[in-house]
């Protein structure tokens, strides 16, 4: 072929392959064997295929890829990589390409009046932030603010979507430092310029110290929230007019000043097990809720009972967990250093993680997996960058560095985007990744 | 007739026998007749010569043994009973016949051989021509000699055993039997020594004086001929230049040339040689070096491996920047949430450990000594030194039931020190301050460091140039103040409370003093030995104290061990600024103005027998040198195996496990 032709003068060896991908018509490559030199690494491969794909459609423009051999993702020469995995390189060679996995597009930061301190993009439609400031925003999209949540006196450490059903009203609860969380609802649909400020309809109060991480169950009925006092507390989410009205009718004539109806709720109940300040919690299922701690164990908590059903200590302060991957059952969790930690509470006997990615320089702030894949997830740390990971690589995807400072939180947006804001008090938002 | 009965059975050999026997005794007179020896068995050498091994082993054999011409001898016929009884009836000299077991053949005695034995049984001499009773000849004369050997006759007490040494005998016997007499123990000599040792080895083994030999000189060369080749000759112009060089490093001998032998004069340094050789070994008698051949590394305490000890903080994650000047002190919070920092600029800032975002500030207006969080988890209040100054600030944590508590705390109605008849309105006053809404205590000298008491309440605080004021107790709940109760020498530098009994530590410059407060009275001085003491801290059980100097050397003190340093650690080539124990890891640290903190394991064990295990684990680097002042104040996170470190290039730092 034409590319045989232009590299074969060095006299490296060359070995037979067959490019195959599972993507769609534009992607495709005739699947033929080329021989193509073996010193190539991920890039040269990359452009190859490129090549192959404007032979075919001279329109073509460039679009990096990434390679899988026996499902692994190439991330060194091709030579090495066939001599660390000891594959033959007498036989044809299948080589399965994929879109590159990575941010294409940086788009306009959006402006914050402080450190943005977490950050919620499990909604389509919008994304939720909090800030030092004690503000909650909702943010449309890059740069384009709808709604401002006022109300908390101090910073918002967390925050979660509990529902959204459609483009249309959302439910979100956000979680503070001045010891209260606190629900709030408004129309998603809404689109003016200016941002509407709007209050929160529900106060949430019973930890005794900061709050630093709140998770809505997939249902919305409930939420929860870890705290520096050590507890875990259950609250519900509906309106005052089921259980919490007795409370409601209390408080609001102390507070009839107020123009809304504000009404408070008390804590279901709590889950006391963790020595010291819950730092993350997370309810992937139905009735059970993950929790790391700074006493360097991660808990799994049955709803029903209280009781806490596994441990896993790992020696190190956790700041951040996240369950997903495959079968949704691995349990991903970062802390006081720069390894990301992968456990697999499947696995009978053991407690050590199944995958260590150190790719970072310092502690860890946030880890979020990719809802529909098994393998992506990202990580954000405190030395400023939010890195993409595949679990078939101990390499990281992708690298955004486009924050200054630390970045304290980092989730991913429609499936596509990553969002991210730090002490730069920016919200960031990569778009266009491509994960098939 | 038995002769011929012999040669009827026997064969030939007996027949040959037979006739060797006859020719025997036939010889035998005759030789006796020769000479008159004692026995006849000398001469007649026996037949057999299978010499003296037992019969027994031939028993089974047709032989007895061999002959002198390595002939077997044959055994006789064995005779039944019947025929020996018929044939010793008929003979009538069987009583003179004897059988030889050894040859295989009967003897028959002469009449001089019976009447030998005859005499033997008597008791006389064997031979009847030895006389017993010849007449006595001496064979020395006495018949001129004057002075005879001795006449007297023999003494008595020559045949009675004497008194005095049996006497003597049973005091022994009784000495030994009540084990006042030790015999040496036999010396057990080596059965085997080294054949091929070295000499002087052996000659330690000896207990005389060890022979030292003398070094052995250079054999003469060439160059000490007394007609060497012309090239050992120097030449005037060396010779010259050795006048030049030291007289140590010129040379002894130079070589000289002589035509013949008799030329040579005599050697003009003789006497001066013999001299030095005199002084030499009076004055620098030679001794035998021990040269001492121990691996240095074996020398080395066994510590365990630092990996064992881990969690320790080791890496610099976070850092807390904000300050404009030095920062002197940091405090952290008793949950670890939040620590506390004064400043040379003059601020106290607070700031959230996990992202290192500063929270609060204040603004003093004067260089923050010293802040100290209360040790109440429920009760955030910080105390701050500022000059003369001590302010009790409410940070504005916890809920709102915390905070009405901690203003009603901090309020002042009206003027408590007004109305206390003791002297020390002058020179303390607690006022309510407007501009940080706090309490103010107001001392008349710089205060340099304060403590809280474990239970919140009492708060001491050290004025290092307050003479007999210098440590003041003051309480927050009164608004009351009181002196130490106890006379203290030389300047104060700290004074740390006892983390569970009422026992209060207060550290001069060289001494560091252990009061009972309950008891009012001096339990213990520690003796640092120490130029300067610095800092001091308590481990979380009470028993063991650590002191930093300002020469860079840290006392561990066991109280319970000694008032002497348990173990001082040279570690920090610059001043010790502080010093700081875990609360609940077995970790201890001190930073120092070299800029380099460093971690040590500290293990105190429950068992009184055991000392505690000093492991120096970790350096920490990372804080920039500024006025020549490096890191300033360390702290441990109350939680986490973490440290934070306070630097004069006014950054906080956060080093982790």
């Amino acid at each position: 072929m034409e590319i045989d032709r232009e590299t074969n003068e060095d006299n490296s060896r060359r070995i037979q392959v067959r490019f195959l991908t599972k993507l769609k018509a534009p992607y495709k490559v005739p699947t033929t064997a080329i021989a193509i030199p073996s010193d190539l690494s991920r890039f040269g491969l990359s452009s190859i295929v490129n090549k192959l794909l404007q032979a075919v459609d001279s329109e073509w423009k460039t679009e990096p890829f990434d390679f899988l051999i026996n499902g692994e993702l190439v991330r060194m020469s091709l030579e090495q990589f066939l001599l660390a995995k000891g594959i033959s390189a007498e036989k044809i060679l299948e080589i399965e390409y994929i879109v590159a996995v990575a941010p294409r597009k940086e788009e306009e930061p959006s402006l914050h009046d402080d450190w943005v301190s977490a950050v919620d993009g499990s909604s389509p439609w919008f994304i939720l932030t909090g800030c030092y400031d004690g503000l909650g925003r909702v943010w449309k999209g890059a740069g384009w603010c709808t709604h401002i949540l006022e109300g908390h006196s101090g910073p918002i450490s967390s925050v979660s979507i509990i529902n959204s059903e459609g483009a249309g009203s959302a439910t979100v609860a956000t979680a503070s430092k001045d010891q209260t969380l606190r629900l709030w609802k408004f129309d998603a649909e809404d689109s003016s310029d200016h941002p509407a400020r709007i209050r929160a309809f529900k106060i949430l109060r019973g930890h005794n110290a900061s709050i630093h991480s709140v998770a809505a169950k997939t249902s919305g009925d409930l939420v929860c929230s870890g705290s520096w006092d050590c507890t875990i507390n259950l609250w519900r989410t509906n309106d005052s007019d089921t259980d919490g009205d007795v409370v409601t009718i209390k408080k609001r004539k102390v507070k009839n000043k107020a123009e809304e109806s504000q009404s408070e709720g008390e804590a279901v109940s709590t889950l006391v097990g963790h020595t010291q300040c819950v730092s993350c919690v997370v309810w992937p299922q139905h009735e059970t809720i993950y929790s790391a701690s700074w006493d360097h164990s991660v808990r799994r908590w049955d709803v029903e009972t209280g009781k806490d059903l596994s441990d896993i200590f790992c020696g190190k302060v956790l700041n951040c967990i996240d369950i997903g991957g495959e079968g949704s059952a691995l349990i991903a969790a970062g802390g006081s250093d720069p390894i990301l930690r992968i456990w697999d509470p499947r696995k009978p006997g053991t407690s050590a993680p199944v995958f260590q990615f150190s790719s970072h320089s310092s502690w860890i702030s946030a880890c979020k997996w990719l809802n529909r894949s098994s393998f992506h997830l990202l990580s954000s740390s405190y030395d400023g960058k939010v890195m993409l990971w595949d679990l078939r690589t101990a390499w990281p995807l992708a690298i955004i560095d486009t924050h200054k400072d630390k970045v304290l939180c980092a989730d991913w947006w429609k499936g596509d985007s990553v969002v991210s804001g730090g002490v730069d008090a920016l919200l960031q938002i990569s778009s266009d990744i491509c994960i098939q | 007739m038995i002769e011929t009965d012999f040669i009827e059975i026997g064969n030939n050999d007996g027949l040959d026998d037979n006739r060797d026997q006859d020719e025997l005794s036939e010889s035998s007179p005759s030789h006796q007749a020769v000479d008159e020896s004692d026995s006849s068995e000398d001469e007649v050498s026996p037949r057999n010569t299978i010499g003296e091994v037992p019969l027994e082993w031939y028993k089974d054999e047709k032989h007895i043994g061999y002959d002198i011409a390595g002939k077997k001898i044959t055994k006789k016929e064995r005779r039944d009973k019947l025929d020996s009884f018929l044939a010793s009836a008929d003979d009538s000299k069987i009583w003179r016949k004897i059988y030889d077991e050894y040859n295989d053949e009967e003897v028959e005695l002469t009449k001089e051989e019976t009447k030998l034995i005859h005499r033997l049984l008597k008791g006389k001499a064997p031979h009847a021509e030895f006389d017993p009773y010849a007449p006595y000849v001496d064979w020395f004369k006495w018949d001129d000699a004057k002075h005879p050997l001795s006449n007297a006759p023999e003494p008595k007490r020559r045949f009675i055993p004497s008194k005095w040494e049996s006497k003597k005998v049973v005091e022994y016997v009784r000495a030994i039997r009540k084990g006042l007499i030790k015999f040496d123990q036999p010396k057990e000599e080596p059965h085997f020594y080294l054949l091929w040792g070295d000499d002087s080895s052996s000659a330690d083994r000896t207990k005389h004086l060890a022979y030292i030999p003398p070094p052995k000189p250079k054999l003469p060369g060439h160059e000490e001929s007394y007609n060497p080749s012309l090239e050992y000759i120097p030449t005037q112009e060396e010779i010259n230049s050795y006048q030049l060089m030291y007289e140590e490093d010129r040379p002894k001998f130079i070589p000289k040339r002589f035509t013949s032998f008799r030329s040579i004069p005599a050697y003009e340094n003789a006497i001066k040689d013999s001299f030095e050789r005199c002084l030499d070994l009076y004055l620098c008698p030679r001794a035998r070096k021990k040269r001492i051949n121990i691996d240095p590394e074996s020398l080395k305490p066994k510590l365990p491996s630092r990996k064992d000890l881990r969690p320790y903080p080791v890496t610099c994650y976070l850092e807390y920047r904000g300050h404009e000047g030095a920062v002197l002190s940091i405090s952290v919070e008793p949950s670890g949430q939040w620590i506390a920092s004064g400043s040379k600029d003059g601020t106290v800032r607070i700031w959230e450990v996990e992202t290192g975002r500063c929270l609060r500030v204040w603004d003093i207006g004067e260089a923050v000594q010293h802040v100290a969080w209360n040790p109440l988890s429920e009760l955030p209040i910080l105390a701050v030194s500022a000059g003369p100054d001590v302010l009790i600030l409410n940070t504005g944590f916890g809920n709102e039931e915390e905070q009405k508590k901690v203003k009603e705390l901090l309020h002042i109605g009206t003027p408590t020190s007004s109305d206390d008849s003791d002297d020390m309105s002058s020179f303390l006053s607690w006022v309510q301050d407007e501009k940080h809404d706090c309490i103010r205590l107001r001392h008349y000298r710089t205060v340099s460091s304060i403590e809280w008491h474990r239970k919140g309440d009492y708060l001491s605080t050290v004025m290092p140039a307050g003479e007999s004021r210098a440590i003041l107790i003051h309480q927050l709940s009164k608004k009351l103040t009181q002196k130490l109760p106890f006379k203290l020498h030389g300047l104060p530098v700290s004074s740390v409370f006892h983390p569970t009994r009422s026992i209060f530590f207060v550290a001069t410059k060289k001494i560091v003093r252990v009061y009972d407060l309950l008891k009012q009275k001096l339990i213990k001085k520690l003796e640092t030995h120490l130029r300067e003491v610095s800092s001091i801290a308590v481990h979380p059980t009470g028993d063991n104290v650590i002191v930093g100097s300002k020469e860079g050397k840290l006392c561990w003190f066991d109280m319970d061990l000694s008032t002497k340093p348990y173990k001082t650690l040279k570690c920090h080539p610059k001043d010790i600024t502080n010093v700081a124990f875990h609360r609940s890891y077995p970790l201890f640290a001190s930073c120092s103005d070299d800029c380099t903190a460093y971690v040590f394991h500290g293990m105190v064990y429950a068992d009184l027998n055991q000392n505690p295990l000093i492991v120096p684990l970790e350096i920490l680097r990372g804080h920039t040198s500024s006025d020549g002042r490096g890191v300033l104040d360390c702290k441990f996170h109350p939680r986490q195996p973490w440290l934070f470190t306070a630097g004069a290039d006014s950054s906080v730092k956060l080093y982790c496990h």
